[in-house]
């Protein structure tokens, strides 16, 4: 069976926000980052960075580095891998539906004829 | 279209009215999709997956328009019940134009970017970016165009 059911849901969740993903784009062209330098270069606050960052790790998206007062948050980047095979996934899905469609619709119009 | 669109098309060998009625009968669903489809074009209703004591599970599914021989489209993944919304469901539209003796069946999937107002002026803000995230979610367009089938 193949449905987006199989899909991490708290994967698919955390990814489904933008200003999450851009988050990750940041991190991963910064390598890490915290909540303050983070939100220094979004357009949303010190105080909803550091929720989305709650999200980010629950999701296993992030890992965080405690040194002193400071988290530093960086990707993982087995659980980014594991999140775009997962979309990667629901394109095969879709594939394999198509093709059982296909081939039930063919069926019916040759017993037609 | 974004890169969380999944578009695929297909040539089948069978009239509209054909294709129609195995994209939109829950009765046809059931026989390439989930184990069991209930839902009425005026009335939501739920696809099962699975044995739902064996960990399998039943998500909502709605119709949102279904022009006979032309467009079915739906909401899905909604939990039963509730109201189908950008925020928690999927789009699908299966458009179907006749091609010679067939139909060109094309599959729409969208939605799993549940942008609000306020994200898509955050997102506008950084399209020009060029970010770790984009390569990443940019193999799926490429992946969607080769696997599309097309006979």
């Amino acid at each position: 069976m193949t449905s987006p059911l199989a899909i991490d849901d708290d994967l698919w969740s955390a990814l489904g926000d933008p200003t999450r993903r851009r988050m990750l784009d940041l991190l991963l062209a910064a390598g890490a980052g915290t909540a303050t330098s983070l939100s220094g270069s979004l357009p949303v606050t010190r105080q909803a960075v550091a929720k989305h960052l709650v999200v980010l790790e629950r999701s296993g998206l992030v890992r965080v580095e405690v040194s002193g007062r400071e988290r530093r948050y960086r990707v993982d980047d087995d659980q980014l891998g594991r999140a775009v095979a997962q979309l990667s996934a629901v394109g095969s899905a879709w594939d394999a539906r198509l093709n059982r469609i296909k081939r039930i619709a063919e069926a019916i119009e040759g017993e037609k004829s | 279209m974004t890169p969380q669109t999944l578009i695929r098309e297909v040539h089948i060998e069978a009239t509209p009215e054909i294709v129609f009625d195995v994209v939109s009968s829950p009765q046809h669903l059931e026989q390439w999709w989930p184990d069991e489809a209930s839902f009425a074009p005026d009335a939501a209703g739920y696809l099962r997956f699975g044995d739902c004591s064996q960990g399998g599970k039943k998500v909502g599914i709605s119709v949102v328009e279904a022009t006979p021989f032309r467009l079915f489209a739906f909401r899905w993944t909604q939990e039963i019940g509730s109201v189908p919304t950008a925020k928690n469901s999927l789009l699908v539209r299966f458009e179907l134009e006749p091609s010679g003796s067939g139909t060109v069946l094309t599959m729409v999937e969208s939605g799993f970017d549940d942008r609000d107002l306020d994200d898509e002026r955050v997102l506008a803000e950084y399209q020009d970016h060029e970010s770790g995230w984009d390569h990443f979610l940019g193999r799926l367009p490429a992946y969607a165009a080769s696997v599309v089938v097309t006979r």
